[in-house]
């Protein structure tokens, strides 16, 4: 069932077009998260559902109706802002009660929707307090909790972890995950860290200068991206990219040359080889993390630049043919900078773009 | 220099010493004494004297509080005093509600130049000499040839005899007052207003559409900061105004705009009775800062 629908949403400031053409649908309880690079749109969109930027063009549909016009206290959707956008002059108590007393509810109501928030968030000890008295972690929490307390139909949230330590976000990433499975509400969540992305969504929404780049499961844009951009962002380390060239295509067998792999060619087994040409650019994608080292049967062989040891895996830069590979090893390989690297890959791990940056 | 270099090898030279820092504030102590503190201190001492400068022969001898005994059983002193304090209360929410409004008219997000151009235009009644508000108010006010008259005269209107009637009079100087300290509250709300964290205020218009609480719950206590400075400015603004009403009025007809700067002027420079006008100016000061701590006291919040 379509909760959340965007129709060819599109947003421009003067000549300078931000958003040109955004369509997708959430069902309800989903977890959306955009995710892209800085500008890439995302925080506008959300401001778009939120009804805090004016649509250029398009519709919006929230459960149903269509809210593209609509003023923002009107769409019932709750906002989680970067910096928390606490009312400072107000205690904890009264910033989440603010919505409920605006919508004029009996303050029995206020106070026992604020007191459960408050025990959900484990807030109860705090509710006397100013904003400017708590922690950064508590703030965020508060600022979860004025959202909860109005039971909206949508909750957004901009970045919401981008201001915390890393410690404390990992624990609010766990925690938004858990309120989200107990509330069963339906969330758009802005991030450029692909982490939260990959560990907090049902779907992810990739963006790049205003477009959709791919819409999918966290597994599926892991599996299998749809150009080299999101190959590129999903995953960390970066996945490594080889510009090979086509030597021969035959019936499912592609045989492509670099410098790089082991005996200057590599064999790929793949569907797509009918359609490749003698000559043609492709570009080899090899996540860091599906490399192995010391291999019977290498696929690259390259020289070792040197090595990052992070305790239980190391990382290890290597040198092909002007672009830099990356390989996430695990324990403590014993390597000197300039030895020979011998690396194998699953063949089901190697993925393979035309040379526009879409996928074979 | 360089000797002490020699024998005190581990004292850097510092380029400055332990007076330098005197010499920067001494002209700045310097001026406050002569125009600030001195005149004050003058006039704390005549008040306690008989100082009248037309009868030298008299002396000016020390007379305890026979001057302050004097001024707060005078009744003209008071009708003066509670004059100010309606001129006060009549001008004050005026200028209020129309700089507000003006404040959320230029906050408001769009058309940059014109808003530009609007914030340029409200300094100028500030940028300009109280004699010079008077003069202008003589132009407008003016019975036979006065704008004020002139559009009175479109909406069908008689002429009004502004400046020789108690109350047209006491209406002509709240309405100079009013346009020239109506920007002053414009600009000091839209400096509280651009105080407010954007994200907050999007934050508000997700819980509620209605602009007044906006306005009341979130933007307010951004702007009772600048409210308090306002009261505070204006109240000591109005006690001490004289230069406006006097070249409009001199105070007349009657004692219509009889402000108290302006009866203490006339103790002082026209009776020569610098002994009372200065028993006079001493409780004004005395009133002034007792308001200030009770607005701050009232008013002001730390957002």
């Amino acid at each position: 069932m379509t909760f959340l629908r965007l129709d060819n949403i599109k947003k421009s400031y003067g000549d300078a077009s931000v958003i040109k053409g955004v369509s997708f649908t959430a069902t309800k309880g989903e977890f959306v998260v955009f995710v892209g690079p800085s500008g890439c749109g995302k925080s506008t969109l959300l401001r778009m559902i939120a009804g805090l930027e004016d649509v250029s063009e398009g519709q919006l549909y929230i459960d149903g109706k269509d809210v593209t016009y609509e003023e923002p206290a009107k769409r019932e959707v709750s906002m989680v802002f970067q910096s928390y956008a606490l009312y400072p002059h107000m205690n904890v108590f009264e910033n989440m009660a603010f919505g409920l007393r605006m919508a004029k509810r009996p303050e029995a109501e206020i106070k026992a929707q604020v007191m459960e928030a408050a025990r959900i968030l484990q807030l109860e000890a705090l509710l006397e307090r100013k904003p400017r008295a708590l922690s950064g972690g508590q703030r965020q929490r508060v600022a979860i909790g004025r959202s909860i307390v109005r039971h909206p139909k949508l909750f957004l949230f901009d970045e919401p972890l981008s201001n915390l330590d890393a410690e404390l976000r990992s624990q609010m990433r766990v925690e938004i995950a858990k309120l989200h499975r107990s509330l069963g509400a339906t969330m758009v969540y802005v991030t450029h860290d692909q982490v939260e992305a990959m560990t907090l969504a049902d779907r992810i929404v990739v963006l790049r200068a205003g477009l959709v780049e791919q819409i999918g499961s966290p597994t599926e844009l892991y599996d299998k991206p749809a150009n080299t951009f999101v190959a590129g962002f999903i995953g960390s380390p970066k996945m490594n990219f080889i510009n090979a060239r086509v030597a021969s295509a035959m019936g499912s067998s592609l045989l492509l040359e670099h410098p790089s792999f082991a005996g200057g060619k590599l064999d790929a087994d793949t569907a797509a080889a009918s359609r490749a040409k003698v000559g043609d650019t492709v570009i080899v994608g090899m996540r860091p993390e599906h490399l192995t080292v010391g291999t019977a049967q290498p696929v690259l062989s390259l020289t070792l630049d040197f090595a990052e040891s992070l305790g239980g895996s190391t990382q290890l830069y290597a040198r092909s043919e002007g672009e830099p590979v990356i390989v996430l090893a695990s324990g403590r390989p014993e390597l000197k900078p300039g030895d020979t690297l011998n690396l194998g890959i699953d063949p089901r791990h190697i993925y393979l773009f035309n040379a526009a940056g879409l996928a074979l | 220099m360089s000797e002490a270099m020699r024998t005190a090898p581990t004292k850097p030279n510092r380029g400055y010493g332990r007076w330098t820092p005197l010499w920067f504030l001494a002209p700045a102590v310097l001026t406050l004494f002569l125009i600030g503190i001195y005149p004050t201190l003058f006039a704390l001492v005549t008040s306690f004297r008989r100082y009248n400068i037309t009868r030298p022969r008299e002396g000016f001898p020390f007379v305890g509080f026979e001057n302050y005994i004097g001024v707060l059983t005078d009744s003209t002193f008071w009708s003066s005093l509670f004059l100010t304090a309606k001129f006060y209360v009549t001008v004050l929410p005026i200028q209020v509600v129309l700089g507000l409004i003006i404040a959320l008219l230029l906050h408001k997000p769009g058309m940059g130049f014109l808003k530009s151009l609007a914030r340029v235009t409200l300094v100028v009644p500030l940028a300009t000499t109280y004699a010079v508000v008077g003069l202008i108010g003589r132009l407008i006010f003016n019975r036979d040839f006065g704008v004020a008259n002139q559009f009175l005269g479109f909406a069908g209107f008689g002429p009004v005899d502004w400046l020789s009637t108690p109350g047209g009079a006491f209406a002509a100087i709240v309405i100079m007052d009013v346009w020239q300290w109506t920007p002053f509250c414009a600009l000091l709300f839209l400096a509280g207003l651009s105080m407010v964290p954007g994200e907050i205020e999007e934050a508000a218009r997700l819980e509620t559409s209605s602009k007044l609480a906006l306005l009341r719950h979130v933007q307010l206590p951004y702007l009772l900061p600048g409210l308090t400075a306002i009261m505070i400015l204006r109240s000591a603004d109005v006690l001490k105004l004289f230069d406006m009403v006097f070249v409009m009025t001199r105070g007349g007809p009657g004692s219509a705009t009889d402000l108290i700067s302006i009866y203490i002027q006339r103790v002082g420079f026209r009776i020569f009775d610098l002994g009372t006008a200065s028993a006079q100016a001493i409780l004004l000061l005395i009133i002034t800062i007792i308001i200030s701590r009770l607005y701050i006291r009232l008013l002001y919040r730390e957002v």
